[in-house]
């Protein structure tokens, strides 16, 4: 039952935050522009092999300042289930050093969803998020190699049957490589979903450490304007 | 840049459709035949010789199934173990059986349950969802109740009374035999008996992400023995495993054991026990003793 019931249950994590790669490490140069298209997710056992949640998201990204830019998302995937998500925000740079090339910056976001299909109904949910990033240019204005965490939080009181909801924060640390060229840019990113809680028992197979939390792992394209 | 304003908005419409998974909820295996004790793939566990079921007490039958929205019924496929003539004078338990596969895998349990208390002391009768084993159809949940229904009304057919009728419901089984006691259609079981239930999809889709999700967002199901069990007045007896990796027995179970509001309930909490692995944990002695004196009660 596990075997099969698990891509029912998967579904359900296309509204995880972690289902989405960090937006965005370093902050574009003011005026830049970027699309970037994302495709991964969380690591889980399926047929006796592992592999990652294919789930899908288009980005896009303008430098306000060369300190400040702003995203938008669209969860695809979510879309074809007659869900409109979106995660929208703000990447700060918060603090660059010129000689070390090193680099730390904040994402306060907010993640929503709203159901759309079959009817326009009371399925709205609203999440904010928090990421913080060090991020360290290998090759200047090219190539970085960035670790952070995610913060994620319900905000929902109580959960289904009416019962409490005691899970508030999910943090997920991560990791991951940009490598960039004159117009495109690729990332691969490795997270670990929520290591602070149990993945047992559960309906989903997650692949995590020690019985806690599951590694999820992203690929991103990027084309910059 | 207009151009990669409008292929944005382009991707974003042509994503968007209407999924929903509810076919991947189930997990059905179809088969040309019932190999019932020949059968060679994987099992919970194997009954020894002592409870074997003479030939003469095993019935394959088909019955014809018709949910409300059909204009056509569904052929099911169906298993008696008991003596049909006796029906109407002995207890049946309807065994609803639980997502994996087809009527091979769950043969043991029913014999399990043929085998309650005394040698072939209760007749059972399971059915084969539309879809799964040698029934045709597609599984749905409407179809679930709808086929379980028509094996009730076979046993009103011969005779059996609500009150010698009992209805078990093992995982996914949970769902059917809870709707169909709070939701008499055919025939109102007498006692109810679920072992390792859900509690509702929305609490599946919760379970799985952390996250109060609705579960509107990935399934129009109404699956909610939480809320059902409300409306069950009939005895009600509650099994699960407290190592059950799959269906959380504090999210599910307990919360179903919880909402029940009718004149009796007990509970048995396996230690050791995981998803399926009752029988087995319990042993077959203390498993069919503690339900022999649940439906003696």
């Amino acid at each position: 039952m596990k075997n099969f019931l698990v891509i029912f249950f998967i579904s359900a994590l296309l509204f995880f935050n972690s289902c989405a790669p960090s937006r965005l490490i370093r902050p574009l140069d003011k005026g830049q522009k970027v699309v970037s298209a994302n495709i991964g997710g969380p690591l889980f056992h399926y047929s006796g092999t592992v592999i990652p949640v294919p789930l899908t998201s288009l980005m896009y990204a303008q430098g306000i300042t060369d300190n400040t830019s702003v995203f938008g998302s669209v969860h695809t995937t979510a879309l074809l289930f007659g869900v409109a998500q979106t995660d929208i925000g703000v990447c700060q740079r918060l603090y660059y050093n010129d000689s070390l090339h090193l680099g730390i910056s904040v994402n306060p976001a907010l993640n929503i969803a709203q159901e759309f299909w079959p009817q326009f109904s009371g399925g709205f949910k609203l999440w904010p998020q928090i990421d913080l990033n060090a991020y360290w240019e290998i090759h200047p204005k090219k190539s970085f190699v960035y670790a952070g965490f995610e913060n994620w939080f319900e905000l929902a009181t109580q959960r289904a049957d009416a019962q409490p909801q005691t899970t508030h924060w999910l943090f997920c640390p991560q990791v991951g490589y940009t490598y960039s060229r004159l117009k495109w840019n690729y990332s691969i990113e490795l997270k670990y979903i929520a290591p602070n809680l149990d993945n047992l028992p559960n309906v989903v197979d997650y692949v995590g450490i020690g019985g806690k939390g599951t590694l999820a792992f992203y690929i991103s394209v990027s084309r910059k304007f | 840049m207009k151009k990669s304003y409008i292929l944005f908005a382009l991707l974003v419409v042509s994503f968007s459709s209407c999924f929903k998974l509810d076919s991947q909820l189930f997990n059905n295996l179809k088969c040309t035949q019932y190999l019932l004790d020949n059968y060679t793939g994987t099992q919970d566990f194997i009954l020894d010789n002592s409870y074997k079921i003479p030939d003469s007490l095993i019935h394959i039958f088909t019955l014809q199934s018709r949910e409300p929205s059909e204009s056509n019924a569904t052929q099911i496929y169906a298993i008696y173990i008991g003596d049909i003539s006796k029906i109407a004078t002995d207890t049946v338990i309807m065994y609803c059986h639980g997502n994996k596969w087809n009527m091979d895998f769950y043969w043991q349990r029913a014999k399990l349950l043929a085998n309650t208390g005394n040698k072939n002391q209760y007749g059972v009768l399971m059915v084969d969802y539309r879809g799964y084993g040698m029934s045709s159809g597609t599984p749905t949940e409407d179809g679930m109740y709808a086929d379980v229904d028509a094996a009730l009304q076979w046993l009103n057919n011969k005779g059996l009374s609500n009150s010698r009728l009992m209805i078990y419901g093992f995982s996914l089984g949970s769902v059917p035999a809870t709707m169909l006691t709070a939701h008499p259609r055919t025939m109102t079981p007498a006692k109810l008996i679920l072992e390792a239930p859900f509690a509702s999809s929305a609490t599946l889709v919760n379970d799985a992400t952390q996250l109060d999700l609705p579960p509107s967002y990935v399934t129009t199901f109404k699956i909610d023995n939480a809320d059902e069990i409300k409306l069950v007045n009939q005895p009600f007896m509650w099994m699960h495993g407290l190592s059950d990796t799959f269906l959380n027995w504090q999210t599910n179970g307990l919360v179903v054991y919880n909402n029940y509001q009718g004149i009796y309930k007990e509970k048995h909490l396996i230690p050791g026990a995981d998803h399926g692995e009752i029988p087995v944990k319990d042993g077959f002695v203390q498993y069919s003793s503690d339900l022999y004196a649940f439906i003696k009660r």
